[in-house]
C-alpha cells in the first residue's frame, strides 16, 4: 500500500535530513516510526503525505506517486500532526461540512459520518461551541475525526496520543486498532513506548535520517539483547548516533 | 471552489491577530478620505438640493444702475408686445411674430428678475440660499463698481476689463443651455445697448471702441458644476481605490497568510482539491468581500450626484469589479508569500502606497492626460470612474483597460498558483534541520528575496512614522478649515482673496496669498478655537495610536510610548513651569539681540487694544495643544519610535530635518529659516533627551510661540498674530539676515545664536549626567522605552 524506495531529503546542499529510506507498510498493517527528536520522523512523514518532495527516490500510495497523481493521494490517505490545527473560531460541525465538501462527500454520507464519529469520540455535546473555547483532548478528537473523514485506506498519525489523558489516549489507540482490522494501512509516530508496543506491527527506528533496526517488537528487543522495549530503543540509538 | 468561497462568508468573531501598525494606519487613511469625502460632499450638495424642477428666475447680485435699467426698459418691451397678444402666453404661441430673440430671451415667458447685495462675490453657499428662495436657476454677480469700472476702462484709466460671474443650478441639462443662451443673447445685447443708448454717458467714439469687446464672463466658479467635477475626477475614485486596497488587504491577508499563522491551511492543502481552486477561491472570495462596500457606495455616490443612467451605472460595477480583482490577485500573491498576517501587511504597504501615489499623479493631470492613460490598468480605472461622475462615458477605455488589467491579473494569479505548489511557501518547516539551514542561509548572506523583505520592511517601517505626522497634521486642519472657510465666505477680504487668485502666477505669488489668508483667520476667533481643537485632536489621536502601538513597538507601557509620563506629578509641574520659563527668556534674548544690535523698535511701546483682548485669548489658548502636539508628533512619539529600529542619532536627526521640513511651507521661508528650525528641533529633541518627558519642551515650545506672535508681536514661522503686549517693528535699514524678514525671527541669525548658545548647554548637561551613573534619568526613560540602544546623543 505504501512503498518508500531509497528516499533522499536534504534542506541545504551539504547535508541530508533523509539518508535513503526504505520501507513498505501493507493493508491491515501498523508500522510505527521511532525515533529521537530530529532524526527525521516529521520530515518523513510530510513526505508520505505529499506536502514535501524528496529530493531523490520514490514514495508509492497504493501506486500512485505524488507527481502525477497528487489529488487522487490525497483522496486515499488521512494525515494528522499537530501541524496542523484547526480554525479557532470555527466549530467542529461546520468544520466538519467545510472538509466533506473538499473532499466531495455526498450529503447523506456525510450526515451518517458526522454522527457515527461524533458518537464514537464523544463531540456531539460540543457540535455548535467555538474550536478555541474546546480542551486539547477534545481538539485533538475533531482532528482525528476529521482527518479521517474522507475514510482513507492510507492513515498517517504523527503522535496522535500527544498529550492526551489514559482515557483518551485509549480511545484513540482501540480505534485504529480497528481500523487496521477493517483493513487500512496505517504509519503512526510514538514518543509513548506502551503504544507502540501495543500497536505496531512492524517498527522501524530511526536516527539521524537513516532505519537502522526494523522489525516487530519481539524482533527489535531480540537484536538489541534487551528486555524491555524501552531498553531496546536506547541501546540501539546509542550504538548508531554518531556525534 | 464554492466551498472555499463560502468559507469567506461563515459567521465568525472577531479574528485573534494582533492589529499591525500597518492595519491602523490604513485605518486611519480610509476613515480620513472617507470623511474628507463626505464632508466635501455636503459643502456642495447641500445648498442645492432643494431646488423644485422647473424655473426660469434669475437672481442679480450688486446689479449695476445700467442694468437695472435695461432690465426694465426689456420688460415693458416685452409686456407691450404681449399686449398686443392678450397675454404673454399667447405671444410664445404665436412664436412666428417673436424675434429669436425675444424668444430665446424670455420664450418661456416667466423670468422674473431679483436683485440681491453683497461684498462676498464667490459665497456660494449664499447664493444657493437666494436661487432656492426664489426659485432661479442662474445668479448673476456684478462687481459693486461695475459701471464706475467700465466708465474708467472707457476713459482709458485701466485696461482691465470688469468681470461678471455667473452661477447656475446643474440639476437638469437644460439649466446650463439656458444660462449659455441669456449669457450669448441677453448680456450680449445689454453690452451693446449700454453703448448705445443706456446707463453711460458715451461721448467719444474711443469710449465706444473699447466697449466693442465683449465683457468678460467668467464661469470658473459655477458653484455646484466644477466643485462636482472635481470631486467626481478626484475625491470619489481615489475614495474608491482606498475602501478597495483596505478591504482587499484586511481580507486577503487574513486568508493564506493568515490560515498559515493559525496552522489551518495545510489541511486544507492536503484535502483533493487542486492549488489552482484555492487561488481561484480564494481571489473571488476576496474580490466579493472586497468589492461590497465600494459597490454601495459607488451606486449611492452615483445617484445622489446625478441622473445616472443605467449604462454608467453598468460600467462603473465593471471598473470596480475589475479593478477588486486587479488588487485582490496582488493581495492573495502576497498572502502567498508570507507566513503572517502581520507580514503579510508589511509587504503589502509599499503596494499601497505606490497604488496611492498612482492616485496622486492622476489627480494632478486630471485636465491634460493623454488618451493611452485610459487603457492601463490602475489609470485607466481611475480616469474611467472619474469620467462617470462627470457624465462622459468612454466604451473604449472601459474595454481596453478592462483587457490589460484582466490580462495582468491573470499573469499574478498564475504566479500565485505555480508559488503554491512550491513547499517553501506551503509547509512551516520547523525540523532541527530545516531550521539550521535557515539560520545558515541567513547568516550566510540573504537571499535575494529576504533582502527585498528586510528592505520593504524596514521601507514601511520609517514611511509610517514619517507620514504619520504628515497625515494626521494635514488631515485635522483640512477639517478644522471647513466650517472656517465657510464662514468667512460671507467676509469681503475673502472675496477679494479669491478674486486675486486669479492672477497668482508663481509659487512666491502663492506663499504670499497663503499668508494673506492667515492674516486675515487669525483674527478669526472661530479658525483659532478650530485650531486649538484641531491640535487637541492631534493630541488625542496620538494618544489613541500609542495605545494601540506601545506593545507591539516593545515599549513599557503606553505612556512612556507618546513621552507624557504621568508618574512624577512634581517633575509635571517643574518641567512644565522652567519650560515655559525657558521658552520665554530665549525669544527675549533673541530680541534683545535684534534690538542692541539697531535692527527692530518698539513703536509706541504698549500696543496691546483692549478691543481685541477676545480674540487675544482665543490666540493665547491655541499655542498650549499647538506646542504639545508638535512635540508629541516630532519628539515624544518619533524619536522612541525609531530608537526602536535605529541608533538614537538617526531618530534625533530625522525627527530634526522632518520638523524643519513641515515649516518649509509658510511663507518668507528661507534656506536658513530651514537650518535654524532644524537647530531648534536638535534641541529640543536633547531636552528630551535629558529630560526624559516632552513636558519641558512643550511648554518651550509653547512659551516660544507666544512670546514671539502675543508678547513681542512678530511673526511665528510666517505666521502673524493678531494682537501683541507690544509691537516689534524692523527698522527700515534691518537685515533680513539677522531679522529672519517675514519669516519672523526664526528665520534669522539672532535665532541661531541663541539656539546655538541653549544647544551647547544641553550637551554639556548631557555629557555630565551620562558620565554620572547616579543621576542617569534621561538614560534610563529613554532605556525604559526602548530597551535594546543606549541613548548615543553624542553621535
Amino acid at each position: 500500500m505504501i512503498t518508500l524506495t531509497d528516499v533522499h531529503k536534504s534542506y541545504t546542499k551539504d547535508h541530508e535530513t533523509i539518508k535513503g529510506v526504505s520501507f513498505e507498510v501493507k493493508e491491515g498493517q501498523i508500522f510505527g516510526l521511532l525515533g529521537p527528536n530530529g532524526a527525521g520522523k516529521t520530515t518523513l512523514m510530510q513526505m508520505i503525505s505529499t506536502l514535501m518532495k524528496p529530493t531523490s527516490g520514490t514514495i508509492e500510495i497504493d501506486g500512485l506517486t505524488s507527481d502525477k497523481d497528487l489529488l487522487e493521494i490525497h483522496r486515499k490517505i488521512g494525515f494528522l500532526t499537530n501541524e496542523i490545527k484547526l480554525d479557532p473560531l470555527s466549530t467542529p460541525n461546520n468544520l466538519f461540512n467545510f472538509f466533506a465538501a473538499l473532499y466531495d462527500i455526498p450529503k447523506d454520507e456525510l450526515e451518517e459520518r458526522k454522527q457515527e464519529s461524533f458518537a464514537r469520540f464523544g463531540i456531539e455535546p460540543f457540535a455548535n461551541k467555538k474550536i478555541v473555547e474546546l480542551s486539547t483532548g477534545m481538539k485533538q478528537k475533531i482532528s482525528i475525526a476529521i482527518s479521517l473523514i474522507h475514510d482513507p485506506p492510507v492513515i498517517i498519525f504523527d503522535e496522535p496520543t500527544n498529550g492526551l489523558d489514559i482515557l483518551t489516549s485509549k480511545q484513540v489507540t482501540d480505534y485504529l486498532l480497528e481500523l487496521k482490522e477493517k483493513g487500512h494501512a496505517i504509519i503512526l509516530s510514538t514518543h509513548i513506548f506502551s503504544v507502540a508496543e501495543e500497536l505496531c506491527d512492524e517498527i522501524a527506528m530511526l536516527v539521524d535520517g537513516k532505519i537502522v533496526a526494523q522489525g516487530t517488537v519481539d524482533e527489535l528487543k531480540r537484536i538489541a539483547k534487551a528486555d524491555t522495549f524501552e531498553k531496546a530503543f536506547f541501546n540501539i540509538y546509542v550504538e548508531h548516533h554518531v556525534e | 471552489m464554492k466551498t472555499i468561497i463560502g468559507s469567506f462568508f461563515r459567521k465568525r468573531g472577531q479574528m485573534g491577530a494582533e492589529a499591525s501598525n500597518t492595519t491602523f494606519l490604513v485605518t486611519v487613511l480610509f476613515v480620513a478620505a472617507f470623511s474628507c469625502a463626505v464632508m466635501s460632499w455636503m459643502l456642495w450638495w447641500f445648498p442645492y438640493h432643494l431646488f423644485s424642477d422647473e424655473t426660469y428666475n434669475i437672481v442679480v447680485v450688486n446689479a449695476p444702475e445700467s442694468f437695472v435699467e435695461f432690465n426694465k426698459a426689456s420688460q415693458s418691451y416685452f409686456d407691450n408686445r404681449a399686449e398686443e397678444f392678450g397675454d404673454r402666453k399667447n405671444l410664445i404661441r404665436n412664436w412666428q411674430h417673436i424675434t429669436e430673440f425675444e424668444y430665446n430671451f424670455d420664450g418661456y415667458g416667466q423670468t422674473e428678475f431679483f436683485y440681491e447685495e453683497t461684498d462676498a462675490l464667490y459665497d456660494f453657499v449664499t447664493f444657493g440660499k437666494w436661487m432656492r428662495k426664489n426659485d432661479a436657476y442662474l445668479t448673476v454677480v456684478f462687481p459693486k463698481d461695475f459701471d464706475e469700472q467700465v466708465r474708467a476702462r472707457q476713459e482709458g484709466k485701466t485696461g482691465e476689463k470688469p468681470q461678471i460671474l455667473t452661477y447656475f443650478r446643474t440639476n437638469s441639462l437644460e439649466y446650463a443651455d439656458m444660462r449659455e443662451e441669456f449669457e450669448e443673447v441677453y448680456l450680449a445685447t445689454y453690452q451693446t445697448e449700454i453703448r448705445a443708448d443706456f446707463g453711460l454717458a458715451i461721448t467719444s467714439v474711443s469710449d465706444a471702441q473699447i466697449l466693442e469687446e465683449p465683457l468678460e464672463i467668467v464661469d470658473t466658479l459655477n458653484g455646484r458644476n466644477s466643485f462636482g467635477a472635481v470631486l467626481g475626477r478626484t475625491f470619489i475614485p481615489i475614495l474608491i481605490f482606498v475602501i478597495l486596497l483596505y478591504a482587499s488587504m484586511s481580507v486577503g491577508t487574513n486568508v493564506v497568510a493568515g490560515q498559515k499563522e493559525r496552522g489551518t491551511f495545510t489541511g486544507i492543502l492536503l484535502t483533493p482539491t487542486p492549488r489552482y481552486v484555492i487561488v481561484l477561491g480564494n481571489l473571488i472570495g476576496v474580490i466579493i468581500k472586497s468589492v461590497i462596500p465600494v459597490l454601495v457606495i459607488g451606486v449611492l455616490a452615483a445617484l445622489i450626484a446625478r441622473a445616472f443612467n443605467i449604462f454608467a451605472i453598468l460600467s462603473l460595477v465593471a471598473y470596480i469589479i475589475v479593478l477588486a480583482a486587479f488588487i485582490a490577485s496582488i493581495t492573495i500573491l502576497i498572502s502567498v508569500i508570507n507566513d503572517t498576517v502581520v507580514s503579510a501587511q508589511t509587504a503589502f504597504l509599499p503596494i499601497f502606497l505606490i497604488l496611492v501615489a498612482a492616485c496622486v499623479t492622476c489627480i494632478q493631470s486630471v485636465s491634460e492626460r493623454e488618451d493611452f492613460y485610459m487603457f492601463l490598468p490602475v489609470y485607466g480605472q481611475f480616469y474611467g470612474i472619474g469620467d462617470i461622475f462627470v457624465g462622459q462615458l468612454n466604451y473604449y477605455g472601459l474595454l481596453f483597460s478592462s483587457l490589460s488589467t484582466l490580462g495582468l491579473t491573470a499573469i499574478i494569479t498564475f504566479i500565485t498558483i505555480r508559488l503554491l505548489h512550491s513547499e517553501r511557501y506551503t509547509v512551516s518547516i520547523d525540523s532541527v534541520d530545516a531550521k539550521a539551514a535557515k539560520r545558515a542561509r541567513e547568516g550566510g548572506g540573504l537571499s535575494i528575496l529576504e533582502r527585498i523583505n528586510k528592505l520593504t520592511d524596514n521601507f514601511s517601517y520609517t514611511i509610517t512614522e514619517i507620514f504619520y505626522p504628515l497625515f494626521v497634521l494635514s488631515f485635522y486642519q483640512f477639517l478644522a478649515l471647513i466650517p472656517v472657510v465657510i464662514s468667512d465666505m460671507r467676509k469681503p477680504e475673502y472675496s477679494m482673496f479669491i478674486q486675486d487668485l486669479a492672477n497668482v502666477g508663481s509659487v512666491g505669488d502663492i506663499i504670499n496669498k497663503t499668508f494673506e489668508i492667515f492674516a486675515i483667520f487669525f483674527t478669526d476667533p472661530l479658525f483659532l478655537s478650530m485650531m486649538t481643537l484641531g491640535y487637541a485632536a492631534i493630541l488625542l489621536t496620538y494618544f489613541i495610536h500609542a495605545g494601540r502601538v506601545w506593545k507591539i513597538k516593545g515599549f513599557k507601557n503606553k505612556v512612556t510610548a507618546c513621552g507624557y509620563p504621568l508618574s512624577d506629578k512634581k517633575h509635571i509641574g517643574k518641567h512644565y513651569g522652567l519650560g515655559l520659563l525657558f521658552g520665554f527668556l530665549m525669544m527675549t534674548c533673541t530680541v534683545s539681540i535684534m534690538f542692541i544690535t539697531g535692527q527692530l523698535t518698539f513703536k509706541g511701546g504698549f500696543t496691546f487694544s483692549l478691543a481685541g483682548v477676545g480674540v487675544y485669548l482665543f490666540n493665547l489658548l491655541m499655542w498650549f495643544p499647538q506646542g504639545a502636539s508638535e512635540e508629541i508628533m516630532f519628539r515624544g512619539f518619533m524619536i522612541p519610535a525609531f530608537n526602536k529600529r535605529y541608533k538614537v542619532a538617526i531618530g534625533v536627526a530625522v525627527s530634526s530635518i522632518l520638523f524643519s521640513a513641515f515649516h518649509s511651507l509658510n511663507a518668507g521661508f528661507t534656506p536658513l529659516a530651514s537650518f535654524n528650525l532644524a537647530l531648534i528641533a536638535l534641541l529640543f529633541a536633547l531636552i528630551y533627551l535629558y529630560t526624559g518627558d516632552i513636558w519641558m519642551t512643550s511648554a518651550m515650545h509653547t512659551a516660544w510661540n507666544l512670546s514671539q506672535g502675543n508678547i513681542y508681536g512678530l511673526q511665528v514661522s510666517g505666521n502673524l498674530a493678531s494682537n501683541s503686549i507690544v509691537s516689534a517693528v524692523y527698522d527700515t535699514n534691518a537685515n533680513p539676515l539677522i531679522t529672519g524678514g517675514a519669516f519672523g525671527p526664526e528665520g534669522g541669525l539672532a535665532t541661531t545664536a541663541v539656539t546655538t548658545i541653549a544647544l551647547v548647554i544641553v550637551i554639556v548637561l548631557l555629557v555630565r549626567k551620562r558620565n554620572n551613573a547616579k543621576t542617569e534619568f534621561a538614560a534610563k526613560a529613554v532605556m525604559q522605552a526602548n530597551p535594546d540602544t543606549k541613548p548615543d546623543v553624542n553621535a
